[in-house]
C-alpha cells in the first residue's frame, strides 16, 4: 500500500517529466520545420541539376556510359554510407535503419560477398556505435561537423570523399542508407545505388529539343562537370530527409511520452485523491467515535 | 513578352533571383557570354566571376562561384554554388581566403604526394580566383 506522501512525490515527478518531454517535442517540431524549409531551397537547384544530366546523358547517348563514374568499379568490396542519428529518443528511427542495414548486409552475403568486404561511411553516432559492436568496418566516421548543421558544401564534401573511394578502383559499387521522409507521419530506410551512376530516369518528354541544343564548351565537357554536382545534391538530399525524418521521429515519440504522462498522472491523482479521502473518513470516525463514547 | 528575359539564379541553399531581365551576360568557362532575349536553347559550363544582367537601362551585377547556364524559352537558368549581390560579399571573408589561397600556392615542404600536390594546388588556385572574382565585383560597384 502506496502512502499518500509517496504518491504526492510521484505525481510531481511524472509532472516534471512531462514537462520535458513537452519541451523536446516542441523543440523536435522547431527543427523539423527548419529542416523542412531546408529541403524545400533546395528543390529548384535538385531538380535543375537532375534534369540536366537527363539532358545530356540523351545527347551523349552511350557515351555518358564509358564515363568511369558510370560503370562498375574493378574491385569487389562494396561500400556504403549509413545516415543515422546522433541522438536517442526519436522513436524507432535508428533501430528500423538497423533493421534494412541487417537486410542488405543478408543480401550482400546471399550475392557471394563476406562481411569482411563491406566497408561504412557513417554519419550519427548511434549507426557508429552499431556497427562497432556488429564488428563491421567503418572506413570514416563523419562527425566534423555534425549531421545536424550540415549544409550543401558538407554534403559536396562527403559526396567528393565517397566518389573518391570509388575511383580507386576498389570498390564494385557504393550504396547509400538513409530515411526517406515520406510524410509527419511516414519515414521509412531506404537503400539507394549511389555509384556507378544511373541517370535520372526520363519521363520529361522534352527529348524533342535536346539535339538542336547547343552546348558549350562541349557535352563531355559539361557532363564532366555536372556528375560530381547531380552527385552531391543527391547527398544533400538524402541528408536532409534523414534529418527530417528523425525530428518527425522524435516529435511523435515526445508526443507519444507526453501523452502517457499525461494519463499517468490522471491515475496517480485519482488513486492520490481516494487514498486522502479515506483518511480524512478515517479521522472523521476516530473523532465521531470519540465523542459518542464521552456521552 | 518576348523582347525580355527571365533571370533565374538557382544555388542549392534558394534562389538567389527570379527577375525579368532585357539581357544577361555570364562568365562562361571559355570568355563572357551575352545572352539575348530569343536566345537558341543552350547549356553552358560558367566559371567563377561576374553576372550582369540589364533592367531598362541599370545593369546589375553578381558574383557566382562557376556552374551552368541553362537557356531555354526565354529563360535563363544559372545553377551555381554561390550567387551573391556586391552588397552581400564579405570583403574580410574574401581578403583572408585570398591571402590562404596565396599562402598554399607559394612552393613548400607538404609531405603530399604528387598526386595530392597537385589536387591541393588546383582547389587553391580555384579558391583564389573566387576570392579575386568576389573582390574585383566589389571594387566594381564601389
Amino acid at each position: 500500500m502506496v502512502s499518500v506522501k509517496e504518491l504526492r512525490v510521484r505525481i510531481t515527478s511524472v509532472g516534471n517529466i512531462k514537462q520535458i518531454t513537452r519541451a523536446m517535442e516542441m523543440v523536435a517540431s522547431t527543427k523539423l520545420r527548419r529542416f523542412q524549409e531546408r529541403a524545400t531551397a533546395s528543390r529548384p537547384y535538385t531538380l535543375e541539376i537532375a534534369g540536366l544530366v537527363e539532358h545530356l546523358a540523351a545527347v551523349l547517348g552511350d557515351e555518358a556510359l564509358e564515363m568511369p563514374l558510370f560503370r562498375a568499379g574493378a574491385g569487389s568490396r562494396v561500400c556504403m554510407l549509413l545516415v543515422t542519428s546522433d541522438r536517442g529518443l526519436c522513436g524507432a528511427y535508428n533501430s528500423n535503419v538497423f533493421h534494412a542495414l541487417e537486410a542488405w548486409i543478408r543480401e550482400q552475403r546471399r550475392a557471394g560477398l563476406e562481411e569482411a568486404d563491406l566497408d561504412f561511411f557513417v554519419y550519427g553516432r548511434k549507426g557508429y556505435r552499431y556497427l562497432e559492436k556488429r564488428g563491421l568496418n567503418v572506413t570514416r566516421f563523419l562527425v566534423d561537423p555534425p549531421l545536424e548543421e550540415v549544409d550543401f558544401v558538407q554534403a559536396a564534401h562527403t559526396s567528393r570523399q565517397l566518389v573518391a573511394a570509388f575511383l580507386s578502383g576498389e570498390y564494385s559499387r557504393v550504396d547509400l542508407l538513409s530515411t526517406a521522409f515520406e510524410s509527419m507521419a511516414r519515414f521509412k530506410p531506404r537503400v539507394m545505388a549511389f555509384l556507378p551512376v544511373a541517370p535520372p530516369a526520363g519521363g520529361s518528354g522534352e527529348a524533342a529539343d535536346v539535339t538542336s541544343m547547343i552546348l558549350e564548351p562541349g557535352p563531355e565537357e559539361i557532363f564532366e562537370s555536372l556528375v560530381p554536382r547531380y552527385l552531391e545534391t543527391r547527398i544533400f538530399g538524402a541528408l536532409v530527409e534523414a534529418l527530417t525524418s528523425e525530428y518527425a521521429s522524435r516529435r511523435v515519440s515526445m508526443k507519444a511520452a507526453t501523452d502517457a504522462a499525461t494519463d499517468m498522472q490522471k491515475l496517480l491523482k485519482g488513486k492520490y485523491n481516494r487514498l486522502r479521502q479515506e483518511g480524512i473518513t478515517m479521522e472523521l470516525l476516530d473523532l465521531v467515535g470519540g465523542t459518542e463514547a464521552q456521552k | 513578352m518576348s523582347s525580355e528575359l527571365t533571370l533565374r539564379i538557382i544555388t542549392p541553399e534558394k534562389v538567389v533571383l527570379d527577375v525579368t531581365a532585357a539581357s544577361v551576360r555570364v562568365p562562361a568557362s571559355d570568355g563572357s557570354m551575352g545572352i539575348l532575349p530569343r536566345h537558341a536553347s543552350m547549356v553552358a559550363a560558367l566559371a567563377e566571376g561576374k553576372l550582369s544582367y540589364r533592367q531598362g537601362t541599370n545593369a546589375e551585377h553578381l558574383f557566382i562561384s562557376g556552374g551552368f547556364a541553362e537557356v531555354r524559352g526565354n529563360t535563363v537558368r544559372v545553377l551555381t554554388g554561390a550567387g551573391e549581390t556586391p552588397s552581400e560579399i564579405d570583403i574580410e571573408r574574401a581578403r583572408s581566403a585570398e591571402e590562404r589561397a596565396r599562402a598554399r600556392l607559394k612552393p613548400r615542404e607538404t609531405g603530399l604526394t604528387a598526386g595530392e600536390a597537385q589536387i591541393d594546388l588546383a582547389r587553391a588556385s580555384a579558391a583564389l580566383r573566387r576570392a579575386l572574382a568576389r573582390l574585383k565585383l566589389k571594387g566594381y560597384a564601389g
